[in-house]
Order: C-alpha cells, then structure tokens, then sequence
C-alpha cells in the first residue's frame, strides 16, 4: 500500500474549503494549517491568470522530516502516510528545517509539531481524509497508488504531473496536473504580510504567543496607527523586494525564522566548549609546545562549562522543554540531533573523567581519555554541520564545507578563549607563540572556507539567494563588517601589532566575529520561502 | 502506527525505569474498516449514523474512539442551503463537526469553504444566548435580559393593537437571509398584512427581472455537466447562487470538454479558470451579448425550429411590422435589421473585449445549440442602471440556440424547485403596502426595501413593528446612515425586534435582540435550482434530533438550543398565538394542528404534514419503514425528480383544454380569455407563465407600461458608462459587488477559519492606472462618492480592468465603543459622529486585536485589519424598472488627504436623500392599463388578491 494524493489544477477552484474541512478536522488553531491554498498571479491584462496551489505534507517516500525527527514523532507508517505522534515530539522544529515544503508547523495548543497526516485516524477505518471528502470539484485525489485499479493510480497513468522540489530526492507523493512553476516553485514569488484579502502583522504557530503579546497592549491609538501606516512587516523580516514577472497573491501566514538566537548561540558556546579542549590538545599531542597545567585545567573547565551552556541553550530553544531528555531516551538514531545529542554527552562525560583522573593520577586512563575527548570534541564540533544537512529545506546549510566551517570556528574560539584567558592567566612566550600561529592558520583557514561558501557556484537558485543576501542583500553589513572585519582581519592586525592587551582583543573580536558569522547562517537560509 | 511502535532498548528501559512516561502498554481499541485495506469510502452508510464510532483526531495515534449520532441538516451561510452532516457527540450532546450530506442531490456531499466553519458560529463566545431589551435610547448601548414570556406578550400585545386599529400596513418582516419564505408568508397572510420586506433589490432583482420579463421564471437553472459551452456573467466558481452545486457542475462540463467564457471586468477566480475571460467594461455586457446574437444570426446557428414554436415572434412582426408578411422568414430578417448596429466592433468599442473574441465565443455558443448553459446571477445585473437587459440579452442566446428547458441548456429556475402543501393556506392578503410596492415601481421585481428609510423620511408612512430577521442593512445595504437615521427614529418605527443569532449592525438599532439560532439549530425546508432535478432539503436543529433518537424529545427547539436560543418557525407560532389568544382576529385558526383537534400545532407536525404529502416521498419512506417525517429526519434531503427538461411541453389536461381556443395566428390556446397554452405541432403544451405562453421575444408589457424603448432585448447605457466618466478629474467606475470564496455578507463573519483567510478589502486597480496615480499597494486613497468618501488601501493588480476599480463588499465590519461585543474576530472598533445634521464621520478607533476568551485561539488573531466599510457610503440608485439598487458607483480618486486614516469614512444623508429623489424621477409610474399598479402576470412575494392590483381600489393604508 502507498498513499499518495493528486491535486488537479484542471479542476482546482481555489475556494479553501480543503483548508477549512481540515481545520474543523483536526482543530487546527488559528494561524497555522496543515493545508492551504496558494494563489498567484501570472501574466499582464488581460492575459492575466490566477493559479491556485494546494499546498501541505507530500507524504515523501524518503521524508527528511522523519530522518532528522530526534525522537520518531514522525513516521512513515507501512501505507506510506507520514504520520506523527505528538506526545514524542519535544519541539525542536528541526522537522520544519527539514521538510522542504513548508508542510510542518508548531501547534501553539500543544507546543508540538503538526502537519498533514492524511487523516491517517480515518484512513484507518477506510475513510477519506476530510479534504477529498469536502472538495466541491473532486480536485484532491487520494488513494493508494500500488493498487492499479485506483483513480489515482490510472490519472497517474494518464496525466503528465509534476511533483514540488524533485530534486530534493524526498520522492514526494503529491502530484499536480497542470502545476505551474510560478506558484510551485517558492522562489518566483515573493512572499508578503498582505494580500489580496488578507494581512499579516503578528506571529503564528511557535510565534504565536506575539499575538497573545498583543492583547495586553491596551493602546488603541497605536493600533490605529499601526493600521494606518502602509503595512506592518515588523515581526516578517524579509528578503529584498524583487519584481517578478508573477505575483504571490494569498498565502497563509508566514511561519517566522523558527531558530533563532538560541540556535546560533549554541553553535556558539559549543565552538567554545569544544576549542577550549581541542586547542591544548593540539599543542601537546603533536608536540608544537607543551601546555601549562593551569591552562591544561582551564581548557577543561571551560570545556564543560560552555558545554553546559549548550545543553541549556538547546533546551530553551525546545518548544517542549521539559521532554529534553527524550532525545537520549527515546532516540531515532539517523537524526544528527540524536548523534550530538549523545557525543556532547560523551564529550562532558570525558572532559570529567580527564579531570578525575588527572585529579587523581589515572595515568593509564589519561591518555586514551584524551584521545577519546579529542575525537569527541571534534564530533560536537561538527555535528551540527550534519544536522543542518539533514535539514534539507535549507539549501545554503546543503554545503560541503559547513563542517570545516564549524570546527575552524572551534579552533579559533578555542584560540581566542585562551588569548582572552592570557589576560588572568599566567601564560609561557611558547604557548602564546602557539596560539598565535593558530590564530594566523585558523583565521586564513577560515577566510579560505568562506570564500569557497560564498564564490563558489551553488547548485540551487535558494543558495544562490542566501549568498546574496551575505554579500549584497539585508546581511552585508553584518557579512562585511561583522565577519571579515571584526571577526577574521582585524584580529590578525591586532595580534600581528603585538601586546597582552590587543592579543586578549584579538580573542575578543574573534569571539564577537564567530557569533555574527553564525547567526548569519543560522538565520538568513530560514528567510528564503519554503513554499 | 504509534501503538505499533516498538520501543528501542534505551526507550524500553527509559519507560521501565519511569524515567518518560509509557507510550506503550494503552490498550487500545481497534475500530473496524469500513472498506477494504487500501480502499476509502467517502462518509458511512446511513444504517450506521445513529451509532457511529471513529477516532478523535486530536488524539491522535491514540486510537481514541468517540461516539456520535449523525444529523443531517442544512448549511446557513450562503443561500444554497448545501447538505451537512452534524457529528453530535452522544457522551456531550456537542456537535463536533460538520461534513457534506452525501444525500443532498444538490451538494452531494460537498462543500465550500463555508460549510465546515459552521462549526465556527456553533461555538463562537460572542454569540446572543438570552434575548435582550433596549434600556435608554435606541442605539446607546444598553441592554438588559428579558424572558421570552415578556418578548412574546409585548411584542404579540402591540402587533394585536396595530391589526385591531385596521394599520396592517405598519407591521412588517424584513428578511435578509432567506430560508422559510414558505413558512413566513403563510405567517403574514394569517396576520392578513402585506408585511414582507427582502433584500432581493439589492441582490439579485435586475437579472431576475431580465429572466422574468422572457417567460415569467425569474432565475436560471443552467445544466452545466451536460453543456457544451458555458456562459457566465458571473462568478460561480466561487460565489453566486448557488455556488458549490454550481461549481461542482461547471467543472464536470469542463472535464467533458465543455468551454468556459466568464464576462467580469475583474479576475475573479472563475475567470481565471475560463477558456475565454471577457473583461468587459461593466455594464457593456448586453452589447456583447446582442453582439454574438447578431452573430449567430448572421451565420445561422440559430435554432429554427425552438424559434418558430416558442417565441412571440408574430405578435412581434404583427404590431411592430404590420406592413410584412407575418412568417418566420420575415421575423429573422427583421431580427437582422433590429440588431444590425450590435456589430462585434461596436461590442468592442463599448466593452473593451476584442471583437475577434466576440465573435469566436459566439460561434461557439451557437454550435453548442441546445447545450448552451449560461447564467447571470448578480454582478452586471446588479451593478447598472438597466442591469436587468444583461440577464435579457443572455437569454436571448439561450433563445436563439433553443437551449432553454434543454440537456445541457438553461432551464427556468421554478422547474428546479420545489413548492411545498402546507397543511393550511390562508388567503391572499387584501392589502398594498406602499412602503413595499410604491406605485413609482409598478415593474419593481421585488419590495423596493433600499428606499424604505427614505420613505419613512418623507412620512409615506410608518411601521409599528418591524422584525428585521437575519437582515443586516446598516452595514449591507446602500447609505446605511440613513437606515440609522431611520432607526433610530422611534415616530417612524414603533418597535424593533431583530431575530439574529449575532450581533451585527442593525441590532445595534433595535429594541429587542432575539437569538435565533444558527444552521443547525432550526427547522426550514430548502428546495433550489441547483441543477437539472427537484430535491428537497431538510433543515433541523441536530441536537433536539439527537436528544429524540436517544429518546429524550424536547417540545420546544430552544430546549435543545444553547442558552436561550429560539427558532423562528416556533417563534411565529407562539407569537401567532399570542396576537390572537381569543381567536377573535381569525390569526389562530391557522395555527391549529392538523393532526389534533383544536391544539396549536407544533413544528414536528408542521413538517409532518408537508412530507406526507410530497409526492414519492411516503411511498420511498415506507420502502425504508419509516414515516415521511422520519426519512427527511434520517437523511435530510429527498429527491424529487432525477432530472426535470422541457417542462414547457407538458400537455394539458382534456380538462384544462375544455372550452379553450386556439389563435391560428400564434398558436396561442386561451380559455376564459386567458392564455393557457401552446399548440406545438399539434400537441397542446402548457408553455410558460406569461401573456402569450412563449418566450417574450416582444414585451407588450414595456410597452403598456410605458418603456416601449424596451420592446425587444436592448442593451441599456449604464449610470456608470464611460460617457459619464470625468477621467481628467480621477473618475472610475467602482464595483462593490464582488464576493470572496470564503465569506457571505453580514452571515459568516463570527466564523474564525473563515476571517483568517479573508480580513481586508483593498481597492483592486490596475497596474497602469496605479502607476498614473504614483501609487503602490498598500497606499491610501480617498474614494468620493456622490455623498461622501471612503478611505481604503489599494491593491495593484493585472487582475483588474484598466480604467476600473473594485472592491468587495465582505470586509468592515464594525462595533462601537457602546456596543456588546460580538465578532470579534472581523469587527474594528470604530467611533461614529453626526458632525451636523445629517453629516455622519466614521472613524476606526482600533483594528482586529487578540482577546482573551473561553476559545484559546482568539489569542492567536495575527491579523490587525479588518476593512473598511464602503457600502454606506453608496447612495441609493434604484433602476426605474427592475428596482434594483444599481450597486456600481462612479467614484472620484484622489490620493488619501493629509489627516485621512485608513478606514476613515464620511456621508451626508441629505444627499444621499437627493440622490434617491434624482433617482425617483427617472420611473414612470403606476397605474399602468386598466388602472392597474402592477401587471397581473407579474408575481410579487406574498401576492396579495388580484383587487388589489388596481390602484382605484387602493385600500386605506
């Protein structure tokens, strides 16, 4: 058995009684849908055309959502429907990076993450999912596409379709007959906080409580003045305005950039927590300089400290907080959330036993638990590289090279930590020699890294865009300034000078540079339209 | 799946160790299939709706069985009145939601986007529970909660004095939303008043007129599935009546190869679907229309035999060609000559659509021949002055084609539509109310309910008590501040009752708030032409259904009801009962049981009576034993006729054919100087309800009554046409009219999936017109009316006409500070001031902001703008033949002024008074021939005794 819909634009009126049957269905709060019409417009009067666009869960046959899901809330159930289970979900919406269709969302009553599931509690008693039952022209087709008798099966057989982002290879399993680009493909439009016959101004879904926000605000004027103004994007950051030959004309609401600070924080304090352990390690194990046994203690301490900080800040950035811990005990091993989840554990779990048994003299355990802390610093280094790959919504987190990215990023907050700590610390010329040169490697390291991310050719036209966004667009200033400047060359300028204080500086610009480098790819890839 | 999930060992023994909670050891239920694996079925059988179990989504994977009963019953929101579903839970007796009924022939199962958001109405918190009574002054504000006891006597007491001093003109029901007109005639014929008042002149009267004034149906029953081409002036694929049975339709003709050609000057999604969008300028649409009748005629595509048997062609030839040789010959080369000017590059000229695209749709409506659909419901024919000649000249391909009564052609609206024997008819009613059929609009197709306030104004009379039921014209109607002058003028009306399930702008005016309940929490009965069949749909209030098959019967609906919630049917009857307690009056004679002698009847009783005697009905309920009653409480819609063509060849009775002639010259058959028929190659057909029992190619009746120009199908120059235009000084025309998927008038704005879709009405305006303006959407304009302004966004647009602009009319809703809260999801806080006499100034004192209630998601509204409210500031343009308020404006734009806010709105009534005056003086009044005010053949809702339709005799009212 394999469920799979066809949605027909030969047919499709665009009336959105899919989208409310579904809501009166599933009780979908306000703001968020599990499916929705589309609408754009496409052509100059009067050859001027309106396309409707049923848009929701393609019920992929390779779903990223579940491969990235830490916990199995989703599921592909053996006919094929990609179900969830809400009471698993802890919220990390790393489901709604993934899915490249924009089909997840975070349900403000639950604080889980929902989508279409094909009615999958009616399906199971050999009922049409409310959609196809409601549709006034029969334009949402479902049925299992295995049995060669279906309607979906022989329309298949006989229609040219096309599917949404195939080159995905997610294999999605929602068809359209007569499905066109302008609507399908999220980048010929531009998305807007109003349209036709709708508007904008407060956040949905994981952002809802800022409409909730907005009712103790008892200040009508304002709100008339709101209204008055020529339109409320505060809360939609978007992309630069494009003229496009179509026009995006309704929506449903944008979800908002769904990881925020605290995302890229924790890449952050875990850049920290992982070079404060690597950085020492590097100096010793290969012999470049002997490393102080306060400094050896520090790296340790910082190590586990920063890494505690990670740990918080992954759990602040949970909808459901408090089910953090079904991450380790209820783990769906694919997901890279799961495999970090577990090497900062053994990582933490090393950096102890590194201090206990240099406390105590362990020597024959030492060793290899450095060895071992080494190699899972590096893992925590880099893991998040291949949560975000698993995140296949996100073209621009698609590269090869995020994982360079990450752990030079580990070596240099390692470095800059040390050079900062330089300042309280006691430190032997051989060591501030060391981090010098590392320093000067890591940062044209990183610079190399960068420039490879930004020039090289991007396969996607979504990449594209982000590197536009760096280099030209709403992120420049941050790019230019933030990340070379602050971050990469005036460091090097600053320690080149010379000097215990612009050294600490050094570190210091390093540490700011890292951050801004990682709340740029954190965030502007979630600014390009999913759908 | 989740209950097959195997947990791994670290989960296992996480759960062991309660470290998680266990997702593992529920034993749950398994439900049974009602389909093979792999199969889906669309609703369960009928056998299983007393006892039917799923699974509650929200709980799921959990298999979390829920028990429901399910009632079928009728959707409220459009007038279609599609079949639903309720799923009453039989643990809560709440109704969880509402699906399609996939026994209503109409909907089959189906629904728009509104039918589902019932649910939304069901459990909206700023619902009217308890009726209310005004405290102070009409329009302040306060209100207390009154019994039903109290509202019945007091209301029942004043209407008992008004009928008792002969003033049975000053008790009237204005009806918005209609539903149960079947019912309230038979209510206001018992009470022997001419008390109905609708909104069908600000809806659908000018195309009504236009079909009328052809054969004396006044709607089209087009059969889309079997067309071959598909003509609309109109947007059914989203809107109209009636809308999802329609659609359903028009998209199978398409699937079976059928075209589509949509005339609208904006692009309405059903134009974007169309083979051939005709952007015409509005009110240019009868030109194209006689456009393509000229070219059908030119190439012969027209059916000669229809022609020949079915239209008044030689009365046509006889008074207006007397000098030719009466045959059909002549009539097609006079046909010729009459339209001879409607040339494809006239039709151009005036309407902006390429003539090669005139004449191409032409060619193919004439070759579809009799497979020709089309239909005209509101749009041209309500926009323009003359509107009611669009509906006439798209008949007229109908006509031509021979498509009328046809497979795949257009039928009359009564052959789709079924009238039902109530168990007691009292006479027709022996008065005229004025304030309804003024004698100025003697051919008004319905009341002239648009200029009631304005008659109030100049004393033409007064309404002792008025209902206003699901009726909403402060904010639906044209110049709203002169409703609100009028109702709060407590000389003119005496006492207000408003019947309304919601707070809505009228109520706000009114001196007693009644809850009645929504879709589900009534009785009706509902019959439409939604296709080629007859059907009848039941509505019932689903949860006193439930309560009945559980057996716990309720007597009264309210019982049932939240709160205090009443039905109109049972409210007429007690309220009935209570005018006349004694019988004096002769009102309680008709509400007697007819089941039990003497007794007041009840509304089971009501509808028994109906069911029983329709026909089949008993004979299909017995096959299922069950009572008549029983099987429209158990399926909610009957079919009548599968298919219902040609109606107009039925042959008459020996019987009616006693002592009857026929006119060799037209075939006509007249008995007692009467004509009742058609001989047709020697069969004698009833043919239809007009003077000469054809089609009215010929109107003797324009001519008798003084509009000879409009003899024959004409096109009418609209108020709006370009020559009225100013272009120099920002002038465009303005369409008001057009109607989102998602939303109904006042009906459908308390519903929360329905508002988050839809919240804003900029003004549409095409790309080069916004660029001669410096504008860009989202910027402010000023629209000038000719009495006062709106401000409002515009949406720039290549969806839109150039040289026009539109705005729908759903958006702007409103409350004032004063005012109970009701709606909050759509309604913007706004203040109203009267600056002078006459000079009122809306402006928006807060938009659409979250709130804190009993339902989480009222919290969540992400939207702020909630429209601005442009009809009140239209005034009134009743067409001096149809009566329909001509609902297309020319506005004047002007780039918002400094200290103009969005939503900011001004009207001086006294010009919208003048206008009304301006307007007055275009009609021809009554009598017409033989001191008549009306023609006898035209129908008029509650018709009273044919006296009456003679002015002479005019009672004293």
């Amino acid at each position: 058995m394999n469920f799979g819909f066809i949605i027909d634009n030969r047919k499709c009126i665009g009336c959105h009684a899919c989208t409310v049957a579904c809501k009166s269905e599933h009780d979908v709060p306000i703001g968020v849908n599990r499916t929705w019409v589309k609408y754009v417009e496409k052509g100059e009067f009067p050859n001027t055309r309106r396309l409707f666009s049923v848009m929701r869960c393609n019920h992929c046959e390779d779903a990223p959502c579940v491969e990235i899901c830490p916990v199995t809330a989703l599921y592909t159930r053996d006919d094929g429907i990609v179900d969830f289970d809400n009471r698993r979900c802890i919220g990390c919406k790393a489901c709604i990076q993934a899915c490249p269709y924009d089909a997840l969302y975070i349900d403000p009553n639950s604080h889980t993450a929902a989508k279409c599931n094909y009615c999958a509690h009616r399906v199971d008693i050999g009922l049409e999912p409310a959609c196809v039952n409601v549709c006034p022209v029969h334009a949402i087709i479902s049925g299992d596409m295995d049995d060669p008798l279906s309607e979906i099966t022989q329309l298949l057989a006989r229609e040219q379709v096309t599917a949404r982002k195939v080159e995905k290879g997610t294999r999605p399993k929602l068809f359209y007959i007569d499905g066109d680009d302008a609507s399908l493909k999220p980048t010929s439009t531009e998305q807007s906080s109003n349209y036709m016959w709708s508007s904008q101004s407060a956040g949905v879904g994981h952002f809802a409580k800022y409409a909730e926000e907005r009712i103790s605000q008892s200040d009508p004027e304002k709100m008339a003045q709101q209204l008055a103004g020529s339109s409320a994007e505060k809360i939609l950051s978007k992309t630069e305005e494009v003229i496009k030959e179509a026009q995006r004309v309704y929506d449903a609401p944008d979800k908002g950039i769904v990881w925020g600070w605290e995302v890229s924080a924790y890449v952050w304090t875990k850049a920290i927590a992982t070079g404060a352990f690597l950085v020492p390690f590097l100096a010793t194990a290969f012999g470049f300089t002997p490393v102080q046994n306060m400094i050896q203690w520090a790296g340790l301490a910082l190590g586990l400290i920063f890494l505690t900080i990670t740990g918080g800040l992954l759990i602040k950035d949970l909808d459901k907080p408090m089910r953090f811990a079904y991450i380790l005990l209820r783990p769906q091993w694919r997901s890279w959330l799961v495999r970090g989840g577990y090497a900062i554990g053994l990582y933490g779990g090393l950096l102890s036993l590194i201090g206990a048994a240099k406390f105590f003299g362990w020597t024959d355990i030492l060793r290899p638990a450095i060895w071992g802390g080494a190699i899972f610093a590096i893992i925590t280094a880099v893991y998040t590289a291949f949560l975000f790959a698993q995140a296949k919504g996100r073209d621009f987190w698609q590269s090869p090279t995020l994982s360079l990215h990450m752990l030079v990023h580990a070596v240099m907050a390692g470095a800059a930590t040390f050079a900062l700590l330089s300042l309280f610390m006691e430190s032997s010329e051989a060591w501030l020699g060391f981090l010098r040169t590392l320093f000067y490697c890591s940062i044209a390291f990183n610079l190399l890294v960068i420039a490879i991310e930004m020039l090289t050719a991007h396969p996607t036209a979504d990449s594209k865009r982000v590197v536009k966004m760096i280099v030209a667009g709403q992120f420049s200033s941050l790019f230019w300034i933030g990340t070379l400047i602050v971050g990469n060359l005036l460091p090097a300028l600053l320690i080149w000078l010379g000097g215990s204080a612009l050294f600490a500086a050094g570190g210091v610009l390093v540490l700011i540079g890292v951050y801004i480098t990682e709340h740029i790819w954190v965030r502007a890839p979630q600014l390009i339209p999913l759908s | 799946m989740s209950s097959k999930h195997k947990p791994g060992l670290i989960e296992n023994i996480a759960e062991k160790l309660h470290l998680i909670p266990k997702l593992h050891d529920e034993i749950e239920p398994e439900l049974p299939r009602l389909t093979e694996p792999g199969q889906l079925t669309d609703y369960p059988p009928p056998e299983k709706w007393d006892d039917w179990v799923e699974y509650e989504a929200k709980g799921w994977p959990r298999h979390e069985a829920k028990n429901y009963m399910i009632v079928p019953t009728s959707c409220f929101n459009c007038e279609a009145g599609c079949g639903l579903l309720s799923y009453v839970n039989k643990e809560t007796l709440e109704v969880r939601k509402f699906e399609g009924n996939p026994w209503h022939p109409g909907s089959r199962g189906r629904n728009c986007a509104k039918g589902p958001a019932t649910i939304n109405q069901i459990n909206d918190k700023d619902r009217i529970l308890y009726p209310l009574k005004r405290k102070g002054k009409r329009g302040e504000g306060n209100w207390q909660r009154v019994s039903w006891d109290e509202v019945l006597d007091e209301i029942a007491s004043r209407i008992r004095e008004t009928l008792k001093a002969g003033k049975n003109n000053e008790v009237a029901y204005h009806v918005g939303r209609p539903g149960h007109e079947g019912y309230i005639d038979r209510v206001l014929k018992a009470w022997g008043v001419d008390g109905h008042n609708s909104h069908t002149n600000i809806c659908s009267a000018g195309a009504r007129f236009g079909y009328a004034i052809w054969h004396g149906y006044d709607r089209p029953s087009p059969d889309h599935a079997n067309a071959k081409f598909i003509l609309l002036i109109s947007a059914h694929l989203e809107s109209g009546h009636y809308f999802n049975p329609h659609a359903q339709r028009i998209i199978e003709g398409m699937m079976n190869g059928a075209k589509l050609a949509v005339m609208d000057p904006r692009l309405s999604n059903t134009a974007s679907m169309a083979d051939y969008w005709m952007p015409t300028y509005p009110g240019s649409e009868a030109a194209v229309l006689l456009a393509m009748a000229k070219v059908i005629l030119d190439e012969g595509l027209y059916n000669e035999s229809f022609m020949k048997n079915w239209v008044n062609w030689q009365t046509y030839l006889k008074k207006e060609h007397p000098k030719v040789t009466v045959n059909f010959e002549n009539f097609i080369e006079m046909l010729k000559e009459e339209y001879k000017e409607y040339t494809p590059e006239f039709a151009e000229q005036e309407s902006g659509v390429p003539a090669k695209m005139i004449i191409e749709t032409a060619k193919q409506a004439g070759k579809a021949g009799t497979q020709l659909s089309t239909h005209n419901w509101r749009s041209a024919g309500s926009g323009n002055l003359g509107g009611w000649s669009v509906a006439r000249c798209l008949h007229f391909l109908n006509v031509l084609t021979g498509s009328v009564g046809t497979v795949g052609g257009t039928s009359p609206s009564a052959w789709n539509k079924f009238k039902p024997n109530v168990f007691d008819s009292p006479p027709a009613v022996k008065f005229w109310n004025e304030l309804h059929f003024p004698h100025e609009y003697p051919l008004a197709h319905y009341e002239m309910s648009q200029l009631l306030p304005h008659f109030l104004k100049e004393g033409r009379g007064k309404l002792s008590v008025y209902f206003t039921r699901v009726f909403n014209p402060v904010w639906t109607f044209p110049d709203g501040f002169t409703w609100i002058e009028a109702l709060s003028d407590e000389s003119k009306i005496g006492l207000h009752a408003a019947l309304t399930p919601t707070w809505n702008e009228t109520a706000y005016f009114a001196d007693y708030v009644l809850p009645m309940g929504h879709s589900s929490e009534r009785h009706d009965l509902i019959s439409y032409e939604t296709h080629s069949g007859l059907w009848i749909g039941f509505r019932q209030p689903v949860l006193r259904e439930a309560l009945r098959r559980m057996g716990k019967p309720v007597n009264f609906t309210y019982e049932a009801n939240p709160g205090e919630v009443w039905e109109e049917d049972e409210f007429w009857m007690e309220l009935s009962w209570r005018i006349d307690p004694d019988g004096n009056l002769g009102i309680k004679e008709h509400f007697i049981s007819p089941y039990r002698k003497g007794e007041k009847i009840s509304i089971d009783e009501y509808y028994q009576h109906i069911f029983e005697n329709t026909a089949g009905l008993p004979e299909k309920a017995s096959e299922e034993g069950l009572t008549p009653l029983d099987y429209m409480r158990k399926y909610g819609a009957f079919e009548v006729e599968t298919t219902s063509y040609n109606k107009h060849v039925k042959e008459l009775s020996k019987d009616e054919l006693k002592s009857a002639n026929v006119d060799m010259s037209t075939n006509t058959i007249t008995k007692n100087g009467k004509a009742i028929g058609v001989m047709v190659d020697e069969i004698a057909c009833s043919g239809f309800p007009t003077p000469s029992r054809k089609q009215e190619f010929y109107s003797e009746t324009t001519v008798d009554w003084g509009w000879p120009e409009y003899k024959i199908p004409t096109y009418i120059k609209s108020h709006i046409h370009e020559e009225n235009m100013d272009r120099g000084k920002g002038d465009f025309p303005l369409l008001p009219t057009f109607r989102l998927p998602t939303l109904i008038h006042s009906r459908s704005g308390n519903a929360k999936w329905l508002t988050e879709i839809s919240n804003r009405n900029p003004v549409w305006m095409h790309t080069s017109d916004a660029n001669k303006f410096g504008i860009k959407t989202g910027d402010l304009l000023r629209i000038n009316t000719d009495i006062g302004y709106f401000v409002d966004r515009v949406w720039v647009t290549e969806g839109m006409k150039p040289g026009v602009v539109a705005c729908s009319h759903h958006l702007g809703r409103w409350r004032r500070p004063q005012d109970e809260q009701g709606n909050r999801w759509a309604t913007n806080l706004v203040d109203i001031q009267e600056m002078e006499n006459g000079k009122w100034k809306m402006r928006v004192l807060d938009g659409i902001r979250p709130y804190k209630s009993e339902d989480p998601d009222s919290s969540r509204i992400f939207w702020s703008d909630g429209g601005v409210h442009q009809n009140i500031t239209f005034p009134v343009h009743p067409d001096p033949i149809s009566g329909m308020h001509c609902w297309h404006q020319k506005v004047r734009i002007e780039k918002a002024r400094a200290d103009d806010k969005y939503g900011d709105l001004f009207v001086d009534t006294n010009k919208s008074f003048e206008v009304y005056k301006k307007w007055l003086k275009m009609t021809r009044p009554a009598p017409g021939p033989d001191g008549l005010r009306r023609p006898l053949w035209f129908n008029r809702p509650l018709r009273p005794v044919d006296e009456m339709y003679f002015i002479e005799k005019k009672q004293d009212n």
